[in-house]
Protein backbone atom coordinates (compact mmCIF):
# COMPACT_ATOMS: atom_id res chain seq x y z
CA UNK A 1 0.00 0.00 0.00
CA UNK A 2 2.92 2.36 0.64
CA UNK A 3 3.83 2.16 -3.07
CA UNK A 4 0.56 3.89 -3.87
CA UNK A 5 0.56 6.21 -0.82
CA UNK A 6 -2.49 4.58 0.69
CA UNK A 7 -2.72 4.88 4.44
CA UNK A 8 -5.78 2.88 5.39
CA UNK A 9 -8.09 0.15 4.24
CA UNK A 10 -10.87 2.73 3.82
CA UNK A 11 -8.79 4.87 1.48
CA UNK A 12 -7.90 1.75 -0.50
CA UNK A 13 -11.58 0.95 -1.05
CA UNK A 14 -12.28 4.58 -1.93
CA UNK A 15 -9.52 4.63 -4.51
CA UNK A 16 -10.73 1.36 -6.06
CA UNK A 17 -14.25 2.76 -6.35
CA UNK A 18 -13.26 6.11 -7.79
CA UNK A 19 -10.50 5.07 -10.20
CA UNK A 20 -11.49 2.28 -12.54
CA UNK A 21 -7.92 1.52 -13.58
CA UNK A 22 -6.74 1.19 -10.02
CA UNK A 23 -8.63 -2.07 -9.48
CA UNK A 24 -6.71 -3.52 -12.41
CA UNK A 25 -3.48 -2.38 -10.78
CA UNK A 26 -4.42 -3.98 -7.47
CA UNK A 27 -5.27 -7.26 -9.19
CA UNK A 28 -1.96 -7.06 -11.03
CA UNK A 29 0.00 -6.42 -7.85
CA UNK A 30 -1.69 -9.15 -5.83
CA UNK A 31 -1.57 -11.86 -8.50
CA UNK A 32 0.37 -14.97 -7.50
CA UNK A 33 2.45 -16.07 -10.49
CA UNK A 34 2.61 -19.73 -11.40
CA UNK A 35 5.65 -21.44 -9.94
CA UNK A 36 7.53 -23.03 -12.81
CA UNK A 37 6.76 -24.20 -16.32
CA UNK A 38 5.65 -27.83 -16.56
CA UNK A 39 4.99 -27.95 -12.81
CA UNK A 40 4.11 -31.55 -11.88
CA UNK A 41 5.77 -33.18 -14.91
CA UNK A 42 3.67 -36.33 -14.45
CA UNK A 43 0.53 -34.35 -15.33
CA UNK A 44 2.18 -33.05 -18.50
CA UNK A 45 3.29 -36.60 -19.39
CA UNK A 46 -0.28 -37.77 -18.93
CA UNK A 47 -1.59 -34.95 -21.12
CA UNK A 48 1.05 -35.73 -23.76
CA UNK A 49 0.79 -39.50 -23.78
CA UNK A 50 -2.79 -40.24 -22.80
CA UNK A 51 -5.20 -37.36 -22.79
CA UNK A 52 -4.47 -35.41 -25.99
CA UNK A 53 -3.82 -38.42 -28.26
CA UNK A 54 -7.04 -40.04 -27.03
CA UNK A 55 -9.18 -36.95 -27.10
CA UNK A 56 -8.29 -34.37 -29.72
CA UNK A 57 -8.16 -36.52 -32.86
CA UNK A 58 -11.61 -37.90 -32.27
CA UNK A 59 -13.01 -34.44 -31.95
CA UNK A 60 -14.58 -33.08 -35.08
CA UNK A 61 -15.18 -29.50 -34.06
CA UNK A 62 -12.59 -27.10 -32.74
CA UNK A 63 -11.17 -28.33 -29.47
CA UNK A 64 -11.60 -25.54 -26.99
CA UNK A 65 -9.27 -25.10 -24.02
CA UNK A 66 -9.68 -22.48 -21.31
CA UNK A 67 -7.18 -21.19 -18.76
CA UNK A 68 -9.37 -19.17 -16.38
CA UNK A 69 -6.57 -17.72 -14.25
CA UNK A 70 -3.70 -17.12 -16.62
CA UNK A 71 -1.43 -15.28 -14.18
CA UNK A 72 2.10 -15.47 -15.53
CA UNK A 73 1.88 -17.62 -18.63
CA UNK A 74 3.66 -20.61 -17.07
CA UNK A 75 0.77 -22.94 -17.79
CA UNK A 76 -0.06 -21.28 -21.11
CA UNK A 77 3.42 -21.61 -22.57
CA UNK A 78 3.78 -25.16 -21.25
CA UNK A 79 0.49 -26.06 -22.91
CA UNK A 80 1.27 -24.43 -26.25
CA UNK A 81 4.73 -26.05 -26.33
CA UNK A 82 3.15 -29.45 -25.69
CA UNK A 83 0.47 -28.95 -28.37
CA UNK A 84 3.07 -27.76 -30.85
CA UNK A 85 5.19 -30.86 -30.25
CA UNK A 86 2.15 -33.07 -30.70
CA UNK A 87 1.29 -31.30 -33.97
CA UNK A 88 -2.06 -30.23 -32.55
CA UNK A 89 -1.65 -26.44 -32.50
CA UNK A 90 -4.09 -25.98 -35.42
CA UNK A 91 -6.78 -28.14 -33.91
CA UNK A 92 -7.31 -26.23 -30.70
CA UNK A 93 -8.64 -22.86 -29.68
CA UNK A 94 -7.18 -21.60 -26.41
CA UNK A 95 -8.81 -18.88 -24.36
CA UNK A 96 -6.70 -17.32 -21.61
CA UNK A 97 -8.45 -15.10 -19.09
CA UNK A 98 -7.54 -13.05 -16.05
CA UNK A 99 -9.11 -10.25 -14.08
CA UNK A 100 -6.35 -7.76 -14.84
CA UNK A 101 -5.51 -6.34 -18.29
CA UNK A 102 -2.01 -5.56 -17.07
CA UNK A 103 -1.40 -9.25 -16.37
CA UNK A 104 -2.60 -10.24 -19.83
CA UNK A 105 -0.39 -7.60 -21.46
CA UNK A 106 2.55 -8.92 -19.45
CA UNK A 107 1.96 -12.47 -20.62
CA UNK A 108 1.70 -11.44 -24.27
CA UNK A 109 5.23 -10.06 -24.10
CA UNK A 110 6.58 -13.52 -23.22
CA UNK A 111 8.83 -12.25 -20.42
CA UNK A 112 9.88 -14.91 -17.96
CA UNK A 113 11.56 -14.91 -14.56
CA UNK A 114 15.13 -16.27 -15.01
CA UNK A 115 15.03 -17.67 -11.46
CA UNK A 116 12.42 -20.19 -12.54
CA UNK A 117 14.31 -21.43 -15.56
CA UNK A 118 16.39 -24.16 -13.98
CA UNK A 119 13.46 -26.01 -12.43
CA UNK A 120 11.41 -25.44 -15.59
CA UNK A 121 14.14 -27.07 -17.70
CA UNK A 122 14.19 -30.08 -15.38
CA UNK A 123 10.41 -30.28 -15.42
CA UNK A 124 10.35 -30.15 -19.21
CA UNK A 125 12.73 -33.11 -19.43
CA UNK A 126 10.73 -35.09 -16.89
CA UNK A 127 7.57 -34.31 -18.83
CA UNK A 128 9.19 -36.07 -21.83
CA UNK A 129 9.48 -32.89 -23.88
CA UNK A 130 10.73 -33.84 -27.35
CA UNK A 131 13.13 -30.92 -27.82
CA UNK A 132 15.00 -28.56 -25.48
CA UNK A 133 13.17 -25.92 -23.51
CA UNK A 134 15.85 -23.48 -24.71
CA UNK A 135 14.37 -23.84 -28.21
CA UNK A 136 11.38 -21.86 -26.94
CA UNK A 137 13.01 -18.78 -25.48
CA UNK A 138 15.79 -16.31 -26.10
CA UNK A 139 17.97 -14.48 -23.60
CA UNK A 140 18.06 -10.71 -23.84
CA UNK A 141 20.57 -9.28 -21.35
CA UNK A 142 19.20 -10.59 -18.04
CA UNK A 143 15.72 -11.27 -19.36
CA UNK A 144 14.19 -14.42 -20.68
CA UNK A 145 11.78 -13.85 -23.56
CA UNK A 146 9.60 -16.76 -24.53
CA UNK A 147 8.70 -17.43 -28.15
CA UNK A 148 5.46 -15.47 -28.54
CA UNK A 149 4.60 -17.19 -31.83
CA UNK A 150 3.47 -20.05 -29.56
CA UNK A 151 0.63 -17.90 -28.25
CA UNK A 152 -0.18 -16.03 -31.48
CA UNK A 153 -3.57 -17.73 -31.80
CA UNK A 154 -4.55 -17.56 -28.16
CA UNK A 155 -7.59 -15.46 -27.34
CA UNK A 156 -6.82 -13.21 -24.35
CA UNK A 157 -9.79 -11.89 -22.51
CA UNK A 158 -10.41 -10.05 -19.28
CA UNK A 159 -12.65 -11.95 -16.90
CA UNK A 160 -13.83 -10.24 -13.75
CA UNK A 161 -13.21 -11.73 -10.33
CA UNK A 162 -16.76 -13.06 -10.11
CA UNK A 163 -16.21 -15.15 -13.24
CA UNK A 164 -19.18 -13.51 -15.01
CA UNK A 165 -19.63 -14.45 -18.63
CA UNK A 166 -17.48 -17.59 -18.83
CA UNK A 167 -16.69 -19.14 -22.24
CA UNK A 168 -18.87 -22.05 -23.36
CA UNK A 169 -18.40 -25.57 -24.81
CA UNK A 170 -14.95 -25.99 -23.32
CA UNK A 171 -13.33 -29.42 -23.62
CA UNK A 172 -10.48 -28.81 -21.21
CA UNK A 173 -10.07 -26.35 -18.36
CA UNK A 174 -6.61 -25.97 -16.87
CA UNK A 175 -7.13 -24.29 -13.49
CA UNK A 176 -4.30 -25.37 -11.26
CA UNK A 177 -3.46 -23.83 -7.90
CA UNK A 178 -5.80 -20.89 -8.06
CA UNK A 179 -8.77 -22.30 -6.21
CA UNK A 180 -6.53 -22.39 -3.12
CA UNK A 181 -6.86 -18.61 -2.83
CA UNK A 182 -10.61 -18.80 -2.23
CA UNK A 183 -12.60 -19.93 0.79
CA UNK A 184 -14.68 -23.13 0.55
CA UNK A 185 -17.92 -21.27 -0.28
CA UNK A 186 -16.29 -19.31 -3.08
CA UNK A 187 -14.55 -22.46 -4.30
CA UNK A 188 -17.88 -24.19 -4.67
CA UNK A 189 -19.33 -21.25 -6.57
CA UNK A 190 -16.40 -21.13 -8.99
CA UNK A 191 -16.59 -24.89 -9.56
CA UNK A 192 -20.27 -24.47 -10.49
CA UNK A 193 -19.32 -21.85 -13.07
CA UNK A 194 -16.58 -24.07 -14.48
CA UNK A 195 -19.07 -26.94 -14.69
CA UNK A 196 -21.37 -24.71 -16.73
CA UNK A 197 -18.54 -23.79 -19.05
CA UNK A 198 -17.56 -27.38 -19.87
CA UNK A 199 -19.04 -29.32 -22.76
CA UNK A 200 -20.37 -32.87 -22.30
CA UNK A 201 -17.60 -34.98 -20.72
CA UNK A 202 -15.26 -31.98 -20.70
CA UNK A 203 -12.24 -32.22 -18.38
CA UNK A 204 -11.14 -30.03 -15.49
CA UNK A 205 -7.58 -30.12 -14.16
CA UNK A 206 -6.95 -28.74 -10.67
CA UNK A 207 -3.70 -28.48 -8.71
CA UNK A 208 -2.60 -31.81 -7.22
CA UNK A 209 -3.55 -30.73 -3.67
CA UNK A 210 -6.83 -29.18 -4.73
CA UNK A 211 -9.96 -31.18 -5.16
CA UNK A 212 -13.61 -30.95 -5.95
CA UNK A 213 -15.15 -31.28 -2.52
CA UNK A 214 -18.26 -29.10 -2.33
CA UNK A 215 -21.53 -30.81 -1.51
CA UNK A 216 -23.13 -30.15 -4.89
CA UNK A 217 -20.01 -30.09 -7.03
CA UNK A 218 -18.78 -33.52 -5.88
CA UNK A 219 -21.81 -34.97 -7.63
CA UNK A 220 -21.12 -33.04 -10.79
CA UNK A 221 -17.57 -34.14 -11.45
CA UNK A 222 -16.09 -37.62 -11.60
CA UNK A 223 -12.44 -38.39 -11.00
CA UNK A 224 -10.45 -39.36 -14.09
CA UNK A 225 -6.93 -39.25 -12.69
CA UNK A 226 -6.74 -38.91 -8.93
CA UNK A 227 -2.98 -38.41 -8.65
CA UNK A 228 -3.10 -35.48 -11.07
CA UNK A 229 -6.48 -34.07 -9.93
CA UNK A 230 -8.19 -34.50 -13.28
CA UNK A 231 -11.99 -34.50 -13.30
CA UNK A 232 -14.67 -35.04 -15.94
CA UNK A 233 -18.02 -33.32 -16.13
CA UNK A 234 -20.71 -35.76 -15.15
CA UNK A 235 -24.10 -35.44 -16.78
CA UNK A 236 -26.84 -35.16 -14.20
CA UNK A 237 -30.23 -36.66 -14.83
CA UNK B 1 -2.38 -27.79 29.55
CA UNK B 2 -4.68 -27.22 26.68
CA UNK B 3 -2.26 -27.11 23.76
CA UNK B 4 -3.93 -27.17 20.36
CA UNK B 5 -1.14 -28.11 17.99
CA UNK B 6 2.52 -29.06 17.63
CA UNK B 7 4.48 -27.74 14.67
CA UNK B 8 7.87 -29.10 13.65
CA UNK B 9 10.27 -27.58 11.12
CA UNK B 10 13.40 -29.17 9.76
CA UNK B 11 15.67 -29.55 6.81
CA UNK B 12 18.92 -31.41 6.18
CA UNK B 13 19.47 -33.99 8.92
CA UNK B 14 15.96 -33.82 10.32
CA UNK B 15 14.43 -36.88 8.72
CA UNK B 16 15.72 -39.38 11.29
CA UNK B 17 14.69 -37.10 14.14
CA UNK B 18 11.15 -36.68 12.81
CA UNK B 19 10.93 -40.43 12.26
CA UNK B 20 11.92 -41.06 15.88
CA UNK B 21 9.43 -38.50 17.17
CA UNK B 22 6.57 -39.96 15.13
CA UNK B 23 7.56 -43.42 16.27
CA UNK B 24 7.29 -42.46 19.92
CA UNK B 25 4.03 -40.52 19.96
CA UNK B 26 1.05 -42.29 21.48
CA UNK B 27 -1.58 -43.38 18.98
CA UNK B 28 -4.15 -41.08 20.54
CA UNK B 29 -1.92 -38.00 20.52
CA UNK B 30 -4.37 -35.27 21.54
CA UNK B 31 -3.53 -32.58 18.96
CA UNK B 32 -2.55 -32.33 15.27
CA UNK B 33 1.16 -32.39 14.41
CA UNK B 34 2.21 -30.10 11.56
CA UNK B 35 5.40 -30.98 9.74
CA UNK B 36 7.13 -28.48 7.52
CA UNK B 37 10.25 -30.13 6.18
CA UNK B 38 12.34 -28.93 3.27
CA UNK B 39 12.08 -31.31 0.36
CA UNK B 40 12.73 -31.50 -3.34
CA UNK B 41 10.22 -29.52 -5.39
CA UNK B 42 9.73 -32.12 -8.07
CA UNK B 43 9.61 -35.27 -5.96
CA UNK B 44 6.13 -35.41 -4.61
CA UNK B 45 5.75 -39.06 -3.69
CA UNK B 46 7.76 -41.24 -1.33
CA UNK B 47 8.32 -38.80 1.53
CA UNK B 48 4.99 -39.23 3.28
CA UNK B 49 5.24 -43.00 2.76
CA UNK B 50 8.74 -43.07 4.29
CA UNK B 51 7.58 -41.09 7.32
CA UNK B 52 4.51 -43.30 7.71
CA UNK B 53 6.51 -46.51 7.92
CA UNK B 54 7.44 -46.13 11.58
CA UNK B 55 4.92 -43.54 12.67
CA UNK B 56 2.41 -44.32 15.39
CA UNK B 57 -0.03 -41.76 14.01
CA UNK B 58 -1.24 -41.38 10.41
CA UNK B 59 0.91 -39.02 8.30
CA UNK B 60 -0.80 -37.23 5.43
CA UNK B 61 -0.16 -34.52 2.91
CA UNK B 62 -3.21 -32.33 3.32
CA UNK B 63 -5.47 -31.02 0.61
CA UNK B 64 -6.25 -27.33 0.51
CA UNK B 65 -8.74 -26.24 3.23
CA UNK B 66 -8.56 -29.61 4.96
CA UNK B 67 -9.72 -29.58 8.58
CA UNK B 68 -6.97 -30.43 11.07
CA UNK B 69 -7.70 -33.36 13.35
CA UNK B 70 -6.02 -34.51 16.55
CA UNK B 71 -3.82 -37.59 16.41
CA UNK B 72 -2.72 -36.98 12.84
CA UNK B 73 0.45 -35.58 11.30
CA UNK B 74 0.22 -33.23 8.34
CA UNK B 75 3.26 -32.95 6.07
CA UNK B 76 3.59 -29.84 3.89
CA UNK B 77 3.25 -31.10 0.29
CA UNK B 78 6.08 -30.65 -2.20
CA UNK B 79 6.23 -27.22 -3.85
CA UNK B 80 3.41 -25.71 -1.76
CA UNK B 81 3.54 -23.42 1.25
CA UNK B 82 1.38 -24.76 4.07
CA UNK B 83 -0.55 -22.21 6.14
CA UNK B 84 -2.80 -22.69 9.15
CA UNK B 85 -6.03 -20.69 8.99
CA UNK B 86 -7.99 -19.44 11.97
CA UNK B 87 -10.74 -22.01 11.57
CA UNK B 88 -8.29 -24.86 12.22
CA UNK B 89 -7.93 -25.50 8.51
CA UNK B 90 -4.94 -25.90 6.22
CA UNK B 91 -4.52 -23.48 3.35
CA UNK B 92 -1.99 -24.18 0.63
CA UNK B 93 -0.25 -21.61 -1.51
CA UNK B 94 2.12 -21.49 -4.47
CA UNK B 95 3.44 -18.03 -3.68
CA UNK B 96 7.10 -17.27 -4.25
CA UNK B 97 9.76 -19.11 -2.28
CA UNK B 98 10.72 -17.73 1.15
CA UNK B 99 14.32 -18.32 2.29
CA UNK B 100 14.72 -20.19 -1.02
CA UNK B 101 12.13 -22.63 0.23
CA UNK B 102 8.64 -23.76 -0.71
CA UNK B 103 7.35 -25.04 1.66
CA UNK B 104 8.80 -22.36 3.91
CA UNK B 105 9.03 -23.18 7.62
CA UNK B 106 8.71 -19.49 8.52
CA UNK B 107 5.33 -19.22 6.77
CA UNK B 108 3.94 -22.37 8.39
CA UNK B 109 5.14 -21.29 11.85
CA UNK B 110 3.94 -17.67 11.51
CA UNK B 111 0.43 -18.69 10.46
CA UNK B 112 0.23 -21.43 13.11
CA UNK B 113 1.40 -18.95 15.77
CA UNK B 114 -1.30 -16.57 14.64
CA UNK B 115 -3.98 -19.26 14.71
CA UNK B 116 -3.07 -20.99 17.98
CA UNK B 117 -1.35 -18.17 19.94
CA UNK B 118 -0.13 -19.50 23.33
CA UNK B 119 -1.56 -22.96 22.65
CA UNK B 120 1.15 -23.93 20.19
CA UNK B 121 4.38 -25.87 20.59
CA UNK B 122 6.98 -25.03 17.92
CA UNK B 123 10.07 -27.18 17.39
CA UNK B 124 13.01 -26.43 15.07
CA UNK B 125 15.28 -29.32 14.12
CA UNK B 126 18.50 -29.85 12.20
CA UNK B 127 18.82 -27.93 8.95
CA UNK B 128 21.06 -26.01 6.60
CA UNK B 129 19.53 -22.54 6.33
CA UNK B 130 17.84 -19.93 8.51
CA UNK B 131 14.26 -20.73 7.49
CA UNK B 132 12.17 -21.25 10.63
CA UNK B 133 14.10 -18.85 12.87
CA UNK B 134 11.66 -15.99 12.39
CA UNK B 135 8.69 -18.35 12.57
CA UNK B 136 9.84 -19.75 15.92
CA UNK B 137 10.22 -16.18 17.19
CA UNK B 138 6.56 -15.60 16.30
CA UNK B 139 5.55 -18.74 18.22
CA UNK B 140 7.47 -17.41 21.22
CA UNK B 141 6.14 -13.82 20.87
CA UNK B 142 2.58 -15.13 20.83
CA UNK B 143 3.14 -17.01 24.07
CA UNK B 144 3.64 -20.49 22.64
CA UNK B 145 6.41 -22.87 23.65
CA UNK B 146 9.57 -22.57 21.53
CA UNK B 147 11.87 -25.59 21.41
CA UNK B 148 15.10 -26.03 19.48
CA UNK B 149 16.94 -29.29 18.95
CA UNK B 150 20.35 -29.15 20.65
CA UNK B 151 22.73 -27.94 17.88
CA UNK B 152 25.42 -30.29 19.24
CA UNK B 153 23.20 -33.17 18.27
CA UNK B 154 22.21 -31.81 14.84
CA UNK B 155 23.67 -33.17 11.66
CA UNK B 156 23.57 -29.60 10.31
CA UNK B 157 23.52 -26.81 12.91
CA UNK B 158 22.64 -23.70 10.86
CA UNK B 159 18.90 -23.81 11.32
CA UNK B 160 18.90 -24.37 15.06
CA UNK B 161 21.67 -21.82 15.64
CA UNK B 162 19.78 -19.20 13.60
CA UNK B 163 16.69 -19.86 15.71
CA UNK B 164 18.68 -19.57 18.94
CA UNK B 165 20.23 -16.27 17.82
CA UNK B 166 16.85 -14.71 17.15
CA UNK B 167 14.80 -15.97 20.09
CA UNK B 168 15.21 -16.69 23.75
CA UNK B 169 13.69 -20.13 23.41
CA UNK B 170 12.02 -22.10 26.18
CA UNK B 171 14.03 -25.29 25.75
CA UNK B 172 17.08 -26.61 23.95
CA UNK B 173 16.44 -30.32 23.85
CA UNK B 174 18.01 -33.51 22.55
CA UNK B 175 15.77 -35.76 20.48
CA UNK B 176 15.11 -37.90 23.55
CA UNK B 177 14.07 -34.87 25.57
CA UNK B 178 11.79 -33.64 22.75
CA UNK B 179 10.16 -37.05 22.76
CA UNK B 180 9.60 -37.15 26.51
CA UNK B 181 8.28 -33.56 26.41
CA UNK B 182 5.68 -34.53 23.80
CA UNK B 183 4.74 -37.67 25.71
CA UNK B 184 4.19 -35.59 28.85
CA UNK B 185 2.20 -33.05 26.86
CA UNK B 186 0.03 -35.87 25.59
CA UNK B 187 -0.82 -36.98 29.13
CA UNK B 188 -1.40 -33.52 30.54
CA UNK B 189 -3.53 -32.49 27.58
CA UNK B 190 -6.06 -35.28 28.14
Amino acid sequence: MSTYSISSFESLIKKINSESEFLDTILYETAVPSTEMFRDPSLWRWLREVYFPDTVDRNTGRFKIWLPACVSGGELFSLTILLSELGLSDKVQITATYSSDKILEYIKKGTYDPKKLEVSEENYKRANGSRELADYYRTDKNNIIRDTSLIANVEFRKLNVNFDNVPQNIKLILFRNNLIYYNPTQQDKILQLLYGSLSVSGHLVLGIRERVSGVSTSREFEVVNEAESVYRKRMLN
Amino acid sequence: MGYKAVIIGGSAGSFQVVTRILNSLPKNFPVPVLLCLHRLKHVRSGFVEALSLKSNIPVEEPYDKELLKPGKAYLAPANYHMYVELANRIALSTEDTVNHSRPSIDLSFITAANAYREKLVGIILSGANKDGAYGLKKVHDNGGIAIVQDPNECEVKTMTQSALQLTKVDFVYSTDQIISFLQKLSKSND
